[in-house]
């Protein structure tokens, strides 16, 4: 055991590192998807509310490790066939949207969920007083949208952390793809899967207890 | 009290308003002067809240023309922003901004609207909430006041944006019995200088008391319509008759 966290104890902290860089990367451009498809099917716009709908239901139903194969190899195949044209994308490219789209489409519902849960009288007042829609949604509606996602959006943002680990099949060097190159030049899977195990534990630990500080910090004057 | 004959402030002809298949308003046609006070009564379901929410499109109108100060609020061309910002609502279930202290709600709207700097906003709003009785709770949150502070807190968000007109929708139905007198109040003192109000209510006796102008309204139409003498007291229409023998 010693021997391992000596040996590989580096390579597995940065194989973590690894995994951290896709896991914000994917979930800053998740944020991004989310908040877009999450107000696209709030507003009262028919094709905006159906193109959230379609996105939401057809990213929701494949699985992500589907969506990560489609992404690394297929898109860039399909590409490459093209005339003239050559693409590829690294691993960390691919992963990123492929935790991105993944992510956003779980975020489009919790953001639209807490609009949803704010009482339509907010909005109501805030127009009634000459507010313009968009203005109403920042000023108002969102800021307590936000304080009711907070929990939600933590939690899916551990998920998306954890999934990270099924991009190792696209050969990114985060912490389980490392680990198992480490399982198979030492043999010792027990002592390195409960290793990962632990660090795993650390960081969403960490980030959770975060979480619990902030949100303690926004329902304060409440 | 001063109704000014000449000047129209609010002119509803035809109005029409559906819900998918349900008709709420059928056909609703009426002038309000400027200082008037109109007082709206009728039976649950019979359009009296849709209509008074459609005189700042909270509610889209179907059909028919709304002109405020003459500005047709129905036309596609129109901002109606900057109608609402001379419309002053109060709701039945106040609306206060949660996630804003009392001071907060008052200065929101004039400030983010580039009609007062901050500093002005913020004596406009100490002065506003001294007229309710209220500034003694300027920092305080919604959450922390009862129903007739909250009340009476919205309707000095309202005065902020210095609106000459006042719409209130119901504005002591969700109030305790003894936090009714205070919010009614507010409402007189305002009537008594000449703010152009229509209110939608329950309260007879403040209708009687106050207003210019009644109108009995049920299933989508204004039936009736008259001064508080001749509605309320000497009603015609045997509906009318029915409802307030129900309600007085």
């Amino acid at each position: 055991m010693v021997r391992i966290v000596t040996v590989y104890g580096r390579l597995l902290l940065e194989a973590m590192g690894q995994t951290l860089i896709l896991a914000l990367s994917g979930l800053f451009f998740a944020c991004i998807l989310g908040l877009i498809f999450g107000l696209m099917s709030v507003v009262r716009n028919k094709v905006c509310n159906v193109i959230a709908v379609i996105f939401v239901d057809a990213i929701r139903s494949v699985p992500m490790i589907v969506l990560a194969y489609f992404i690394y190899f297929g898109v860039p195949a399909a590409i490459n066939n093209m005339p003239g044209m050559s693409f590829t994308l690294s691993a960390l490219q691919a992963g990123t949207v492929a935790l991105a789209l993944n992510c956003g489409a779980y975020m489009a519902e919790i953001i639209r969920a807490g609009i949803q849960s704010v009482d339509r009288g907010q909005m109501e007042a805030a127009r009634s007083l000459g507010l313009p829609y968009w203005r109403a949604m920042q000023r108002v509606v969102l800021p307590q949208a936000i304080r009711t996602m907070i929990p939600s959006i933590v939690n899916q943002f551990i998920i998306t952390l954890k999934d990270t680990s099924i991009l190792s099949v696209i050969g990114f060097p985060e912490l389980v793809n490392t680990a198992k190159n480490v399982v198979a030049s030492t043999f010792r899977a027990f002592e390195v899967w409960g290793l990962v195990a632990v660090m795993y534990i650390i960081v969403i630990l960490t980030l959770s207890r975060c979480a619990k500080i902030l949100e303690r910090r926004l329902n304060r004057g409440r | 009290m001063a109704v000014n004959r000449d000047k129209v402030k609010i002119h509803v002809s035809h109005l029409k308003k559906n819900f998918g298949k349900l008709e709420v308003l059928k056909d609703i046609s009426t002038d309000i002067y400027e200082g008037e006070v109109v007082v709206i009564i009728g039976p649950s379901g019979s359009g009296k809240s849709t209509f008074l929410r459609c005189l700042n499109q909270l509610e889209e109108i179907t059909d028919g023309q709304a002109l405020i100060d003459g500005v047709d609020i129905t036309d596609k061309h129109v901002n109606i922003n900057h109608v609402r910002e001379n419309i002053g609502m109060v709701f039945q279930h106040f609306n206060l901004f949660a996630n804003m202290n009392v001071l907060r709600n008052l200065t929101l709207a004039p400030v983010d609207l580039k009609k007062a700097t901050k500093e002005e906003a913020r004596t406009q709003a100490m002065e506003m909430l001294a007229k309710v009785g209220m500034q003694d709770k300027a920092e305080a949150y919604p959450s922390q006041l009862s129903g007739g502070q909250k009340q009476r807190v919205a309707i000095a968000r309202a005065l902020c944006m210095h609106p000459d007109i006042m719409l209130f929708d119901e504005p002591t139905s969700a109030l305790d019995p003894e936090m009714v007198g205070e919010v009614l109040q507010v409402m007189k003192n305002l009537a008594a200088e000449g703010m152009t109000m229509v209110i939608v209510t329950h309260e007879i006796g403040f209708a009687r008391e106050v207003s210019d102008r009644v109108l009995f309204m049920d299933g989508g139409y204004i039936v009736e319509e008259g001064t508080p003498q001749e509605v309320i007291l000497n009603p015609k229409e045997p509906r009318t008759i029915d409802f307030l023998n129900k309600v007085l």
